[in-house]
């Protein structure tokens, strides 16, 4: 890791959000020879300190076929003036075929939990669908319709314009520790 | 089928060890006779860490050899998990995985020859980097128990588990019945 450690915040007393956990794997999909790029998005008042925002998982071909599991670490430290633009996870779980091609299988997002401890999350996941054409075609060929801007995973500006399917879901083991929360009167 | 596994806790950032091994290797265990298909090791884990911030929140590692059908010891799988960062007994299972050979021919002479695709070093699983290029395969889970015990972690402002007002428990469940019950 080569971003250190902001320590003069102590001196401020902002609050500070801590983040640490794992996307443990996804399930309910067609096919489990999955990966995922995962990103966490913020408002303006939060900085973040220190660790990764955003990466992308291994691929995982499973030996059982009913789950995908990636075990992929998240470690990442905010401070932060205000509650508005709470952290926000999101993710786009990708199928790898034999072939090595890649085809998208789901965008989903979840809100990072605002209370302190260890939270199981289950965040379900969405493909946009085409036309009548494209879902046949996309039968037969693979491949299929994908936002232009990954914004909208988390957003809810324009998405009335929006077709999707329902796919499957991503497993998240999320422990949260909050700091001098108390101090602004937060409650939570 | 016999496993042994080696275990590494890995801590980053402004944590340091303060007592007890962070390193270790299991006894050779084999698979029980009945349907469970368990291998059991027992291993116990007596750590402190000391910090002044969470990040780097210390990682357990581990990986699991056994010996394939010519002999030799092969990597079984390798799963990490973070320490819970919740006082109390915490039980996790964590899913354990190879990496796989890039074509079929190296998969073959890494069948024949027992030199399995490893992990040069181990603590790549621990970090979020550089993961994206490798393909690997999940095949079983490790249980481990934890019993995490702190000190002053309210006295330097961080709180862990929820403040002292009611919290409702709301099951966590999507599809036709949930109701969302509250209780306090």
């Amino acid at each position: 890791m080569n971003t250190k450690c902001l320590h003069n915040v102590n001196s401020s007393k902002m609050a500070e959000v801590h983040i640490v956990g794992q996307i443990v794997g996804a399930s309910g999909f067609p096919d489990h020879s999955l990966f995922c790029k995962w990103g966490i998005n913020t408002g303006g008042a939060w900085k973040a300190l220190a660790g990764l925002r955003e990466g992308q998982t291994q691929v995982d071909t499973p030996q059982q076929h009913d789950a995908a599991y990636w075990a992929h670490p998240i470690d990442i430290h905010y401070a932060t003036k205000g509650l508005q633009g709470w952290p926000k996870i999101h993710f786009q779980v990708w199928h790898q075929d034999s072939f090595g091609r890649n085809e998208l299988y789901g965008y989903g997002f979840c809100h990072v939990p605002t209370t302190p401890g260890m939270h199981e999350i289950e965040c379900p996941t969405w493909r946009p669908s085409g036309s009548f054409k494209e879902q046949v075609s996309q039968y037969f060929l693979g491949g299929g319709p994908q936002l232009k801007n990954p914004d909208l995973i988390y957003s809810g500006a324009d998405r009335y314009r929006l077709h999707t399917i329902a796919m499957g879901s991503v497993h998240v083991r999320l422990g949260v520790i909050l700091r001098n929360f108390d101090k602004y009167g937060i409650e939570c | 089928m016999s496993q042994s596994s080696v275990f590494l806790l890995m801590v980053g950032g402004q944590i340091e060890s303060a007592e007890g091994l962070d390193e270790g290797l299991t006894q050779v265990t084999k698979k029980s006779r009945d349907d469970r298909q368990q291998f059991v090791w027992n291993f116990p884990l007596d750590i402190t860490f000391k910090t002044t911030n969470p990040f780097g929140w210390p990682q357990l590692i581990v990986h699991a050899y056994g010996i394939d059908a010519f002999g030799t010891d092969v990597v079984r799988g390798y799963g990490v998990t973070h320490v819970p960062i919740t006082p109390g007994r915490h039980k996790i299972r964590i899913p354990m995985f190879v990496p796989e050979s890039s074509s079929q021919l190296q998969k073959l002479t890494a069948w024949i020859l027992g030199r399995r695709p490893e992990y040069v070093d181990v603590r790549v699983l621990a970090q979020g980097e550089g993961r994206e290029v490798t393909r690997v395969r999940s095949q079983g889970f490790l249980t481990v128990s934890f019993n995490v015990v702190m000190k002053d972690m309210k006295k330097l402002g961080y709180d862990v588990i929820p403040s002292e007002m009611s919290t409702s428990v709301i099951p966590e469940s999507v599809g036709p019945n949930s109701g969302g019950t509250t209780e306090t």
